[in-house]
């Protein structure tokens, strides 16, 4: 006979997180982003359990940096369509944030 | 009134007649959010939508009934184990909602359309809200150990 599993735990699999009045920051999102790269198990020998979250660590603040600047380049983008648009004033306050 | 997560009976059975495919591209998955009112388990076949009674799908500012469109991650395998899931995170941006569960669901099941085909129930283990905000759904890591449909 064969037999093939498919049964969820009934532990939550996917996480949900929320933001109130703002939204992800880069730090969050390269902490998700870093998860989905790197994941070793709890019970994986310390000396490469240890070694993984370290990389980890380092992929994720590599990420948040180049978040931010991917941020401020787009920001570029979108304040200079904006004052193309006739708007300078919008553009200077969105060039502020 | 529960939610119950589980892959759904109905979903195994279309499976072997190989009317779902998870490649990239292919059938359009979608996700939709439920509160805790909703009742969902292994034994629901199809998608209904709807706020309040008697399916208490979420809603507010930044949903649309139905949810929101998954993009499929192609299958692969490891060892003897055959994994997919999807792009991930699915976020409901700016969004003021409250969920405690979700339905996957293939809206192209066997090639057809606007299908309402359940998949997998989620429960998030509590009431989870967004508030002028993003409400982002983190699926687990693609692999043979923690994807989120595997056959094993």
């Amino acid at each position: 006979m064969f037999s093939a599993s498919t049964e969820l735990p009934q532990t939550p699999i996917v996480t949900v997180h929320t933001t109130n009045n703002r939204g992800h920051t880069p730090e969050e999102m390269a902490s998700l982003c870093a998860a989905q790269i790197v994941s070793v198990s709890d019970s994986a020998p310390p000396v490469i359990r240890d070694q993984a979250r370290e990389y980890r660590n380092h992929i994720e603040s590599v990420l948040a940096f180049y978040m931010k600047e991917a941020i401020k380049s787009d920001r570029t983008t979108v304040c200079n369509a904006i004052k193309d648009a006739g708007h300078p004033d919008l553009a200077k306050l969105i060039r502020r944030l | 009134m529960a939610i119950t997560q589980a892959m759904c009976t109905s979903f195994k059975v279309q499976l072997l007649k190989g009317q779902h495919n998870f490649t990239n591209g292919a059938h359009q998955f979608k996700l939709a959010l439920f509160t805790e009112s909703a009742t969902l388990g292994a034994t629901t076949t199809n998608f209904a939508g709807g706020a309040g009674a008697p399916n208490h799908e979420s809603s507010g500012a930044g949903y649309t009934t139905g949810g929101a469109n998954l993009t499929n991650v192609t299958p692969t395998s490891s060892s003897t184990t055959a994994f997919t899931s999807f792009s991930t995170p699915l976020t409901f941006s700016s969004s003021t909602i409250t969920a405690a569960g979700a339905l996957i669901y293939n809206t192209q099941t066997n090639g057809g359309s606007n299908t309402t085909d359940s998949v997998i129930v989620l429960n998030f283990g509590g009431n989870k809200s967004s508030n002028s905000g993003d409400f982002s759904i983190v699926f687990p890591a693609v692999n043979a150990s923690d994807a989120i449909i595997r056959i094993q």
